[in-house]
């Protein structure tokens, strides 16, 4: 790029964040007696501009020098990396199982911490249900904290008006979220892609809103509370419980050990949901998703029933989904709508995108980046947001693909013999 | 119609036509194909000829007419199917003009995809499948046996794991031609097979598609712009112009037909004298 042309540029671009700058941040509002006024910062505008032209520059200058006959030499060094680090997934798989399931007895793990890791692992069993529908069947789906909804609603009310316990309630709630899920996908699955997604946005918003408004069953905002607490096999984890955990085992009470029971909990209930989802892809139905996502009409030609196929990739996800809000409303004991807006969806729709479409590993790592980091760093106060906005810039400029965006086949012909159905 | 004959054909088309809103893409056609014959579709560019597939194979509803396939004493009325019903019920396969392989996908998964419905009953719907019952296990050695064979005769059998959309152009349209095999059909119906290919390539084609007429005795429908496919190795030539039937024949007879030579190389004045 010519000198010019480079400063034309960087200049369109200050002019730009500047016209963005000076509503945002070039007006003030003062309180002063008898309401509010603007002032103006037009220095700040200035001062905006100079650094966003300052920053295009650099940038510019940065991205000629690696363009010169670097960029395939680059991509080819990503993709190496790709390939190794492909190769070694199944040992950081096992590891971080293995870290999981020590982690509580590690010596960092006060309570926080494993508060914590049963959130992330919330979002990480949500991811994992979601990429059955968005990185398996490629369904694009807003809406769904719907299901996680579904789940922790019908618990709850299960557990209120029949005096279920949470054991018994799991599956109920993982079939309501099912039911659900086929009941919203009949009409809407002959959608494609964008219409699909603002369909499920939408039927995500009604089922809060039917919750906040349906007063005398649901509680409406008030929510529901009181929601029962899990039991070991009716042992229970409290200091009166009869038979209480700690007798039983003749410890010391602490409510560390409920805590502890909740993180294997949905350790558990994840790692099910990993391996269902692993375990499914290799069946036909899980081709016949994929095969979808690749290429409709071919699938169709090909015999599939699209309506079919997708129909059981949104009643899967949905079931993991209610599995997981069953889950989630035993563990606060207390839900309302709240819980349940639409950025809870959008949050685990970008931990599947980020992980990599389809990537088990990746909506790992991306749960952790998601949720762990945020709350880790929560000092930072607001910054923490604003570091998080900037992690997912870079995280798609670098990896526009998702984190882990390789995928395995789901069968071999050649060598690996063993990769063919264990 | 009442002609009874000795035997059905595979396919009959009756008074096939196909209205756009005002514009007639195929009007009251009707043809024949045989079982273990190749049978062409030719036609200048715009005649109708995808139009007529994709109303065979269910992707259209034809606006009028009869599509009869007969298949183990059973007929099949395609007009009145849904697509995949046809590919599933019927065993009408087909490959696409602008190929359609599930491109992330591995060349053998693309197979198996293809034998859907056989490994879904033997999974039981997953559910045997989810737990690896030893009838699923032997279900789905049997499919990639069939994938195997099919690997081999379109000559991709060491490229088997390799993801679809990297194979090689030509590669694609034969493994597109293996994938539709693998749905086990009664009828091949083939988009422009030889699009794109060498001379060389081309040559292969052909004997791959004379091997699938008289080894597997399906019928293969075929629309095809290469002439040394065509008139190689057709039985049967149906030529299309403006959603019209202007010839029907043998490859000889189509042509020297002057209709076909004029639809093709245009009409001069002098020709029309000389008709």
């Amino acid at each position: 790029m010519s000198g010019q042309a480079t400063l034309k540029e960087a200049g369109l671009t200050a002019l730009l964040s500047m016209v963005l700058a000076l509503p945002l941040i070039g007006l003030e509002t003062v309180e002063e007696q008898g309401g509010l006024t603007l002032d103006t910062r037009l220095l700040w505008v200035l001062l905006i501009g100079a650094a966003v032209f300052a920053g295009r520059l650099g940038l510019i200058a940065w991205r000629s020098r690696k363009t010169v006959g670097t960029s395939t030499a680059a991509a080819r060094r990503a993709s190496a990396l790709g390939e190794t680090m492909h190769g070694i997934m199944p040992w950081i798989a096992g590891a971080a199982i293995l870290f999981a399931v020590i982690m509580p007895f590690l010596p960092f793990a006060n309570r926080t911490v494993v508060d914590l890791a049963t959130l992330v692992l919330i979002y990480v069993m949500l991811g994992w249900g979601l990429n059955i529908v968005v990185g398996l069947a490629g369904l694009l789906d807003l809406g769904y904290v719907a299901f996680y909804a579904i789940g922790a609603y019908s618990f709850a009310m299960l557990a209120m008006h029949a005096d279920f316990t949470f054991w018994m309630a799991l599956p109920f709630a993982g079939l309501f979220a099912c039911a659900f899920g086929v009941i919203l996908g009949f009409p809407v699955l002959r959608l494609r892609g964008d219409y699909l997604a603002i369909v499920t946005l939408g039927f995500g918003e009604m089922i809060r809103i039917i919750l906040l408004n349906w007063y005398h069953v649901t509680g409406g905002p008030d929510g529901i509370s009181g929601i029962p607490r899990p039991g070991l096999f009716g042992l229970e984890f409290t200091r009166n419980g009869d038979p209480a955990f700690h007798e039983f085992f003749g410890l010391e009470y602490s409510s560390m050990y409920r805590l502890m029971f909740l993180y294997y909990l949905i350790l558990i209930l994840a790692l099910i949901t990993n391996w269902v989802t692993l375990r499914l892809r290799r069946l036909p139905i899980g081709r016949a998703w994929e095969a979808l996502r690749e290429d409709e009409i071919a699938s169709r030609a090909l015999g599939l029933n699209p309506t079919a196929v997708k129909l059981s990739a949104f009643a899967i996800g949905a079931m993991f989904g209610g599995f997981a809000g069953a889950f989630f409303a035993t563990r606060q004991g207390f839900i309302s709508p709240e819980s349940f807006t639409f950025i809870e969806s959008a949050i685990i729709l970008a931990i599947v995108v980020l992980g990599g479409m389809g990537s088990q590993v990746g909506v790992v790592i991306a749960a952790v980046i998601m949720i762990g980091l945020p709350e880790w760093f929560r000092e930072l106060q607001e910054y923490r947001m604003l570091l998080f906005g900037a992690g997912m810039v870079v995280i798609m400029v670098l990896r526009p693909r998702g984190l882990l965006s390789k995928r395995n086949p789901t069968i071999r012909l050649h060598a690996k013999k063993a990769g063919a159905m264990r | 119609m009442t002609q009874r004959q000795t035997q059905k054909p595979l396919l009959n088309v009756e008074h096939l036509t196909m209205r756009f809103g005002g514009l007639t893409a195929i009007d009251d056609l009707s043809f024949q194909a045989e079982s273990r014959q190749i049978t062409a579709i030719i036609g200048p560019n715009g005649a109708g000829k995808t139009t007529v597939f994709n109303c065979i194979t269910g992707f259209y509803k034809p606006t009028v007419g009869m599509l009869t396939l007969h298949r183990q004493d059973n007929d099949y009325l395609l007009e009145r199917m849904e697509g995949f019903d046809i590919a599933r019920h019927a065993g009408v396969a087909r490959t696409f003009q602008n190929i359609r392989l599930f491109q992330r996908m591995s060349v053998l998964e693309n197979l198996l995809v293809a034998q859907h419905r056989t490994l879904m009953r033997a999974s039981k719907f997953s559910f045997a499948g989810l737990f690896g019952l030893p009838s699923f296990k032997a279900a789905e050695r049997e499919a990639v046996e069939l994938a195997r064979y099919w690997l081999e005769r379109v000559k991709l059998i060491n490229r088997a794991d390799d993801d679809a959309g990297d194979l090689p152009y030509g590669d694609q349209r034969r493994l597109e031609i293996a994938r539709a095999m693998c749905t086990r059909p009664a009828m091949l119906c083939l988009d422009e097979p030889a699009a794109g290919l060498n001379p060389r390539e081309s040559a292969e084609l052909n004997k791959l598609l004379l091997g699938i007429r008289d080894e597997h005795g399906i019928g293969v429908l075929l629309i095809e712009h290469d002439m040394s496919v065509v008139m190689e190795i057709s039985n049967h030539v149906i030529v299309l112009d403006y959603g019209r039937k202007i010839s029907d024949g043998t490859p000889d007879a189509v042509r020297n037909d002057p209709a076909v030579i004029r639809a093709y190389l245009g009409e001069d004045e002098d020709a029309e004298v000389a008709l």
